[in-house]
């Protein structure tokens, strides 16, 4: 029992950082209402720039600090000097901007970090493990759900919570009246994407110590990301932390009885609840 | 007299460019002599193809681009780490470029496939990876394998980790769920038997995990003297970290059972290296002539150590060459002929191509990672504490008879 209690936490451990991903994806969806490939490249960006800024600083948390809002600067640019040329053309063209832009961060990665990755040690309070009386669980990753888990509600708070969080949602349902309200729409998609560019950056940021960094990590993460926002339903916010914990209990559990299926049921959890719901858990479109 | 029209003058043109043009290209094509690089630029081993490229540039221009008096053409093209990607262009490459000599992959699942368009279009594939069906059950004449067969591997690491640790009897296994798992699994329990080991756990992980934790924390319940690992590249680099994080390593020691040397250390920190043990077709410190002269050469070039994936290229491609020199041929089928019973003496020592079975008979070799205040630079991983080359028993053997051309 306790090694299932065991796993179960482990998978509620990496659903966190799942329903961060996509949280900052299915915000990015919502608004723009097109899939943002290069999710998963911000998010192997936030990585290497908290490995970069920790290795010259010296200081993991300050490290934790410059490398998601430097992840979140660069969304800011992006949408502010790429996607919002493209609103007027319509989707394909926005579509095709976000893969292309997947591709030049993964090569940017490699031309500037090399093709080779390397391991970040978590800071040394947060080394080793603490004995929960049914599993020994390793302190970074406890501190990790604990962070991921406050982060996905700060978000959430705001977004439900907050005047702007309001129109933001809003901006999800119904851009034209949203638009029509007075409200800068522009400044709205810049903002919203800048902060699903933090969530990637953070999440990233935050994963180092535990997987490191490489070049492919991005598409990695951006297969998981996208299962998270379908799973929930596009667009929904609360949709997207119910996947991210689903899917991450999930694969520990298949992983604890048949590990070979550990990957693939991610996908089977996701293709039988599109079966039976096609808008995903929580979508209503 | 009929004049002649615009479409007349262009077949005659055509005409003339065949008669003329064509065979002086056929002339430079039956001169220069194809040789395939297939390395994977994209997909699981994306990190690998243009390090195995490095390798076997070298040895190409080590013969300034030539065997037998003539040129060599070197071409390479991206398997995408696929058996459908592969085996096409592979195909593409033989019936467009007239490449008869075919290098790589780099995955053992995708090896055995094109193994079978080697067979088909009877062009000489040399490979280099863990499956043992190449030189066993799936033998034929157009397939070699350079690495060490997972037999030789299995029987190193066990025998020379139980030497030095002769108490850990209780094994955890982490395998990568394709051929090149199952083939080292297979015989580490065997050969385990004689040690009297017990298996308390063998889990298999799909190719490209990155989530480790969970199958860790399943290792951790059974509580192992030792965990071994049976996967390669970034699988094993993941799978070492996630096992130091929750704290096995370094209490209990970790094998790299079939490890790339260089290319994975270089991505653990020196702490999450203590107490890991590997098992390698290559490490860079081998003490041979051939070695040390490539790993000088390498360094010299690249600024860093060459790791199992250059030097097994590097080694396959020297092997190739010596075959043309052996044949004085460069006809496919007098290759192969050259090749049965070769012996030299290259990177890893002496080298001998079984006859029978197309299974390079060579060293294996282990090594202990060093702590992090015995290491003399940033590249001195580890020490070679030991290298084993007990080839696979004859009842092990699948490759009954290896048959004709």
């Amino acid at each position: 029992m306790s090694f299932v209690a065991a796993q179960i936490l482990n998978g509620i451990a990496t659903g966190m950082l799942y329903a961060l991903m996509g949280l900052g994806l299915s915000l990015i969806t919502g608004i723009l209402n097109i899939p943002n490939f290069a999710h998963g490249a911000l998010f192997a960006v936030g990585a290497y720039l908290l490995a970069s800024a920790a290795n010259e600083i010296g200081n993991f948390w300050i490290a934790l600090v410059v490398a998601p809002l430097g992840v979140a600067l660069l969304g800011l640019a992006i949408e502010y000097v790429g996607i919002r040329r493209l609103y007027a053309v319509g989707h394909d063209y926005q579509l095709l901007f976000t893969f292309g832009l997947a591709l030049i961060l993964s090569e940017s990665i490699i031309l500037i970090w090399g093709p080779v990755g390397y391991s970040y040690l978590p800071p040394p309070i947060l080394r080793g493990g603490l004995d929960l009386g049914f599993t020994f669980y390793p302190k970074y990753r406890l501190f990790v759900m604990v962070m991921a888990g406050l982060l996905v509600l700060v978000t959430w708070l705001f977004l439900e919570k907050t005047r702007y969080g309001a129109i933001m949602r809003a901006g999800i349902e119904n851009k034209e009246m949203v638009s029509l309200l007075g409200i800068d729409i522009h400044k709205l998609f810049t903002v919203a994407f800048a902060l699903g560019a933090y969530l990637a950056g953070i999440a990233g940021a935050l994963t180092v110590p535990i997987r490191g960094v490489n070049p492919g990590m991005g598409v990695d993460m951006l297969g998981i990301a996208f299962v998270v926002v379908a799973l929930g339903g596009l667009g929904n916010l609360l949709g997207a932390i119910a996947a991210g914990l689903i899917i991450g209990v999930a694969q520990a559990l298949v992983a604890a009885y048949w590990t070979e299926a550990s990957t693939v049921v991610i996908y089977a959890v996701m293709a039988a609840v599109l079966l039976v719901r096609p808008q995903g858990l929580f979508g209503i479109r | 007299m009929n004049k002649l029209s615009r479409r007349d003058i262009l077949k005659m043109g055509a005409g003339a460019a065949a008669g003329l043009g064509f065979p002086a290209i056929i002339r430079a094509q039956s001169k220069e002599i194809v040789i395939l690089g297939l390395w994977d630029a994209t997909g699981a081993f994306a990190d690998v193809g243009p390090i195995n490229d490095r390798g076997m540039k070298m040895a190409l221009e080590e013969r300034g681009m030539q065997v037998l008096g003539r040129p060599i053409k070197y071409i390479t093209r991206d398997g995408a780490t696929q058996a459908g990607t592969s085996t096409r262009r592979t195909e593409e490459a033989v019936d467009g470029e007239g490449a008869k000599f075919v290098i790589g992959p780099w995955s053992s699942g995708v090896a055995l496939a094109v193994s079978e368009v080697a067979k088909r279009k009877k062009v000489l594939h040399l490979f280099s990876g863990g499956t043992e069906d190449i030189s066993g059950s799936r033998c034929h004449r157009y397939s070699f394998q350079w690495a060490a067969s997972p037999y030789t591997a299995a029987k190193t690491v066990v025998d020379s980790f139980m030497k030095a640790n002769p108490k850990a009897k209780r094994w955890h296994l982490l395998v990568a769920d394709y051929a090149f798992g199952w083939s080292v699994e297979k015989y580490i329990k065997e050969v385990g038997k004689s040690h009297g080991l017990e298996f308390v756990g063998a889990d298999r992980h799909p190719l490209g995990e990155r989530e480790f934790s969970n199958y860790v924390q399943k290792a951790a319940a059974n509580k192992p003297d030792v965990v071994a690992m049976i996967n390669f590249g970034l699988d094993a680099v993941s799978g070492a970290r996630e096992i130091f994080n929750f704290g096995l390593t370094p209490k209990i020691p970790l094998i790299m059972t079939w490890s790339s040397g260089v290319e994975e250390l270089v991505q653990l920190s020196p702490e999450i290296r203590e107490n890991i043990w590997v098992g390698s077709n290559f490490y860079y410190t081998a003490d041979t002539p051939v070695a040390k002269a490539f790993v000088k050469s390498y360094q010299a070039k690249f600024g860093n150590p060459p790791g199992y994936a250059p030097s097994a290229s590097y080694s396959m491609t020297r092997l190739l060459l010596a075959g043309f020199d052996k044949a004085k041929s460069a006809e496919v089928q007098d290759v192969i002929k050259a090749l049965e019973g070769i012996e030299v003496n290259d990177i890893v020592g002496h080298m001998r191509m079984d006859a029978a079975t197309h299974q390079n008979i060579r060293p294996y070799f282990f090594m202990r990672c060093k702590s992090k205040s015995a290491m003399k630079h940033a590249t001195d991983f580890a020490d070679i504490i030991a290298t084993g080359d007990t080839p696979l028993p004859k009842e092990y053997g699948a490759c009954k008879d290896i048959g004709g051309f």
